[in-house]
């Protein structure tokens, strides 16, 4: 077991493109860290790159006390878990688990010692004589989890373990590994595209986007933090809702102009982010997460509400989640784009529905029904501004 | 007859040629054209049968048995020519010169399917340009390079196998490394990288974990590179004289061509005992000419 520290690591190929940027992280000891982004963010470099599978352009990277830049892969004692599982098909599962053992010359009886640990843990012991192909996906999995346990290795990497495993069963393995690595307390380094094993998983999340580091932090921190705009859409789900608005002044209150609808700002939350003040008369992107909007109907004594039309409800017995569009001005930036690309909803053919929409969730007591006109009550302490022009989180 | 009758009498005629019709045009045709296929392809070894059990050693026997069939050619084939040393010298070029090249021509397919390298398209390319010439080009060439490697160095000049043996290694690499490259580049590269993780040397890797997975390709390229050395006559005909020093390809048609009295049941004796070794190994390797090999090393 072992920290790892990544130090201003960069990838830059030989074409040109600049895969991982300055990217700096200190891992503790045990600790699990999960790296998410959209496709094409450098997750994978990274980690490939921790691994020795790729060459580090330049900065430092760490394991235990020791530089590992130039060290080949089997000499950083790690182990890793591939997208494809990666299983040798011509080997028996028991082969395949001990396949690193034998390599390293290890004693016969250690090896069937900690296979059968491993086995145990992953109840793989009714399978060690079979070969991959006749295991189901999740068992292949297992294999290869298995494959990493036995070599006791002082890091972990997986690259998009889950992702080859249909719905259900990557519900279950997620909570399987998270046991595994609990249970081992091995340091960890977990890439994925998923938002949602990234919220589940992590002690702490790196979001990247562009091979560039956005923000690192413990989930719910970024989930309720988030430094920018691409962060706020990229965690959570559903994503955040997003809308341009204008800081006012009325007296001693500070407004927000929302589409037709004007809000009184809490106290709370200028005394919060001051920063806010400096934005008067200025546009500025408005977040707001769905959690945080309520059914007028429900909650009658609000002022603080913006117009809707639904358009579609989606009851799932502990809330109504509500989709509907409002006549607040939309975010077009690099960010939102590339988020829409990530979550495939670039690809959904939206004609003439150019409003913004936003999803907000409803107590079930709502008796709220599609193409109805609605008012919304917005809880105005838990906004968050983001900058216009830089993206960034206005929180000071 | 009347017209009713007529008409029933034309309907069963009708529907029992059609009937017919139908079965000829959905099955039968198959077994026209499986007959004639099975007739090309056993004629040529039923007459060499036939021409080998002929004691008169003719070609122009008219009877598909001839009289007095017996092993008489094989007994004279075995007695008054060096055909079992012919046989050994043909078994050492054929099983060296395809293991060993199948060996250079999968390490050559692994290289070129998993590493980038300068002169990488090049190589490839190159070896395919150099397959579009027939070896007859290279004859005259060929030869004054090896009349002065006999003249330096006799143990692999003309009248040993190792000649034949370094022109296979270099002329099998072609076809062979293309073929074996097309297969390597299907097994993923995951597993390479994930049995270098687990600490496993390219030595490792490439033994252990790759070659393993590649068995049909390579069965087939060292079946092919097998037939193709027995049958090699060209170039064995001019680089191996001495009566000891020939294969039996080359020794067999010593016994034909000479104008007269030429003994073709010899030749037709020698022909199907030199079929025995190729038949056998085509046996062996057939259970590793399965595809699928690689199934469940990944997502499937």
């Amino acid at each position: 077991m072992a920290s790892v520290t990544l130090d201003r690591i960069n990838k830059l190929y030989e074409n040109g493109f600049h895969a991982v940027q300055d990217l700096s992280i200190d891992i503790a000891d045990g600790e699990f860290i999960v790296l998410v982004g959209p496709s094409g963010c450098g997750k994978s470099t990274a980690l490939r790159m921790v691994a020795g599978l790729e060459d580090i352009s330049t900065g430092t990277l760490k394991i235990g006390e020791k530089v590992v830049n130039t060290l080949s892969p089997k000499d950083r004692d790690i182990a890793m878990v591939f997208q494809s599982y990666a299983l040798y098909p011509h080997m028996t599962v028991g082969d395949n688990i001990a396949y690193g053992l034998h390599i390293r010359k290890m004693d016969k009886s250690e090896i069937e010692r900690r296979v059968k640990k491993a086995a145990d843990m992953l109840e793989l012991g009714a399978l060690l004589d079979r070969k991959p192909k006749q295991l189901s996906g999740g068992q292949r999995q297992r294999v290869a989890m298995g494959r990493a346990i036995v070599r006791e290795p002082q890091v972990f990497l997986m690259d998009e373990p889950l992702s080859n495993l249909d719905a259900k069963l990557r519900v279950q393995m997620r909570a399987e590994i998270g046991q595994v690595q609990q249970d081992l307390n091995v340091t960890t380094l977990y890439v994925t595209h998923d938002q949602v094993e990234a919220m589940t998983m992590g002690d702490r999340v790196v979001v990247l986007k562009a091979g560039i580091l956005m923000q690192v932090g413990a989930p719910q921190f970024l989930y309720d933090n988030p430094a920018n705009i691409f962060v706020a859409g990229f965690i959570g789900s559903p994503p955040m809702n997003m809308g341009l608005g204008t800081i006012g002044r009325s007296g001693d209150a500070y407004t927000l102009q929302l589409g037709s609808s004007l809000l009184t700002l809490a106290p709370e939350l200028i005394a919060e982010k001051p920063a806010i003040k400096n934005y008067v008369g200025r546009e500025l992107v408005v977040g707001l997460r769905s959690e945080d909007m309520e059914d007028a109907r429900i909650r009658r004594n609000s002022t603080e509400v913006i117009n809707a039309h639904v358009v579609l409800t989606e009851a799932l017995g502990s809330e109504i989640v509500v989709h509907f569009e409002s006549d607040i001005p939309k975010v077009e930036n690099a960010d939102t784009k590339l988020l829409a690309k990530d979550s495939g909803a670039a690809e959904i053919p939206s004609a003439g529905h150019t409003a913004n929409k936003w999803v907000a969730s409803f107590a079930p007591r709502s008796r709220v029904r599609p193409r109805d006109d609605i008012q919304v009550v917005v809880d105005t302490e838990r906004l968050h501004f983001f900058d216009k022009d830089t993206s960034n989180s206005i929180n000071k | 007859m009347s017209t009713v009758q007529m008409k029933t009498s034309n309907a069963e005629v009708v529907s029992l040629g059609s009937a017919q019709g139908n079965w000829f045009r959905r099955v039968g045709w198959r077994h026209v054209v499986g007959i004639v296929a099975v007739f090309f392809a056993a004629f040529p070894v039923v007459f060499v049968i036939s021409a080998a059990l002929n004691p008169l050693g003719t070609l122009s026997s008219s009877d598909l048995i001839p009289t007095n069939a017996g092993f008489d050619n094989f007994k004279k084939l075995f007695s008054t020519t060096p055909f079992w040393r012919w046989m050994l010298n043909s078994l050492i070029i054929a099983v060296l010169s395809s293991g060993l090249s199948m060996f250079v021509s999968a390490s050559a397919a692994y290289g070129l399917s998993r590493f980038r390298f300068k002169g990488r398209r090049a190589g490839l390319l190159g070896l395919l340009l150099v397959q579009m010439f027939p070896q007859f080009l290279a004859i005259t060439t060929l030869y004054l390079l090896f009349a002065t490697i006999t003249d330096l160095y006799p143990a692999v000049g003309f009248n040993t196998p190792w000649a034949l043996i370094l022109l296979a290694l270099g002329g099998s690499m072609g076809s062979g490394t293309w073929l074996i490259k097309g297969f390597f580049d299907t097994i993923p590269k995951d597993l390479d990288e994930s049995a270098k993780v687990d600490g496993a040397t390219h030595a490792q890797i490439y033994f252990g974990i790759i070659l393993p997975l590649v068995t049909p390709i390579l069965a087939v390229t060292g079946l092919l590179g097998f037939i193709g050395a027995i049958n090699e006559f060209i170039i064995a005909g001019i680089f191996l004289t001495e009566p000891n020093a020939k294969t039996v390809a080359v020794g067999l048609y010593g016994l034909v061509s000479a104008e007269r009295n030429a003994n073709f049941g010899l030749f037709a004796a020698g022909a199907l005992v030199l079929a025995i070794p190729i038949v056998a190994l085509f046996q062996y390797l057939q259970r590793f000419i399965v595809g699928g090999l690689t199934a469940g090393a990944v997502k499937g």
